[in-house]
């Protein structure tokens, strides 16, 4: 089987696709993109528990990358259209997760996201984030539904995990694109320094 | 113009107020008002993130959400905020 790199977020959908991977034999690091402060504590403290559950449940180290993406949104706040923020936003993500995937050997990049359920999550705006890499990505759950991946959720015991109270993504716009085009998203990208972002956020990473 | 009873968001994991109607913030001004009192603040361009005894964003539409679970923390925090910046008092009761 071969090694991958999944983006954790403290959610109900990654630790459901995380298990998924793992129960292939896949060989996972995975990345959690630390979004405060526009976020609180909450999401990195379900990913450490989210690991350990499923760390127990495969007898896997399962390494997990913990990187700054707070000074990236202000950056993208300040410097770009808010309305394509999200899009923007998981550029970064999938960047960074690339960036770790070179380092560690790994051959894929993995997420929980499943058509439709949030703005980054139609299928134009997942296309235009993921053509800021050129690894595969692995999406377990694309075609489930909400209902579906609860109900693994919670058979794998991570479910009560990812309800505890938390706070939200604030840097989301009032009215997030649910559509999004490369040309306007690369004119956007041309208003910042992208490598140097990401060499930061690189430079700043943590291994837990 | 006045904001409503400080609650928890929707997600649970901190309290918010909301003015009614909406205002429109000039947040340069505010983050000057703070950065005087001494309060640290990220500017954000669209929101002013502000650290106080907890961590609070202002958003230009004068969201006001304080990271804190506690209902006499953030209503301290929020007060002490509302002093500093120059927004609505609460309204006593919800409207």
């Amino acid at each position: 089987m071969s090694r991958g790199v999944m983006l954790m977020s403290g959610g109900i959908d990654s630790p459901v696709a995380l298990h998924y991977m793992l129960r292939q034999g896949h060989e996972m690091t995975c990345v959690h993109m630390d979004n405060r402060p526009f976020t609180d504590d909450s999401p990195l403290a379900k990913v450490v528990d989210h690991l350990e559950v499923l760390r127990a449940r495969y007898g896997q180290k399962i390494p997990m990358y913990l990187l700054p993406h707070g000074p990236t949104q202000v950056q993208l706040m300040r410097e770009t259209d808010r309305h394509v923020g999200c899009v923007l936003c998981r550029r970064f993500m999938w960047r960074s997760a690339e960036r770790i995937a070179v380092r560690e050997g790994a051959t894929f990049l993995a997420t929980g996201e499943s058509l439709g359920q949030v703005a980054s999550q139609t299928l134009s705006n997942m296309r235009t984030a993921t053509a800021s890499v050129s690894l595969p990505i692995v999406r377990p759950l694309v075609g489930f539904d909400k209902q579906e991946i609860e109900a693994v959720a919670k058979s794998i015991g991570t479910y009560e995990i990812s309800t505890r109270p938390g706070l939200c993504c604030q840097a989301v716009p009032s009215k997030p694109a649910t559509r999004s085009n490369l040309v306007q998203i690369l004119q956007e990208e041309q208003r910042i320094d992208v490598d140097q972002m990401l060499d930061d956020v690189l430079r700043h990473a943590t291994v837990l | 113009m006045t904001y409503e009873t400080l609650a928890l968001c929707a997600s649970k994991g901190a309290y918010e107020a909301v003015p009614r109607p909406k205002l429109s913030l000039n947040l340069s001004d505010a983050k000057r008002r703070l950065e005087a009192a001494g309060v640290p603040v990220t500017d954000a361009r669209v929101m002013l993130i502000v650290t106080m005894e907890r961590e609070v964003t202002l958003s230009r539409d004068g969201r006001v959400l304080i990271k804190s679970r506690d209902a006499k923390e953030a209503e301290r925090v929020f007060e002490r905020l509302r002093k500093v910046v120059g927004l609505p008092e609460r309204a006593t009761e919800p409207p």
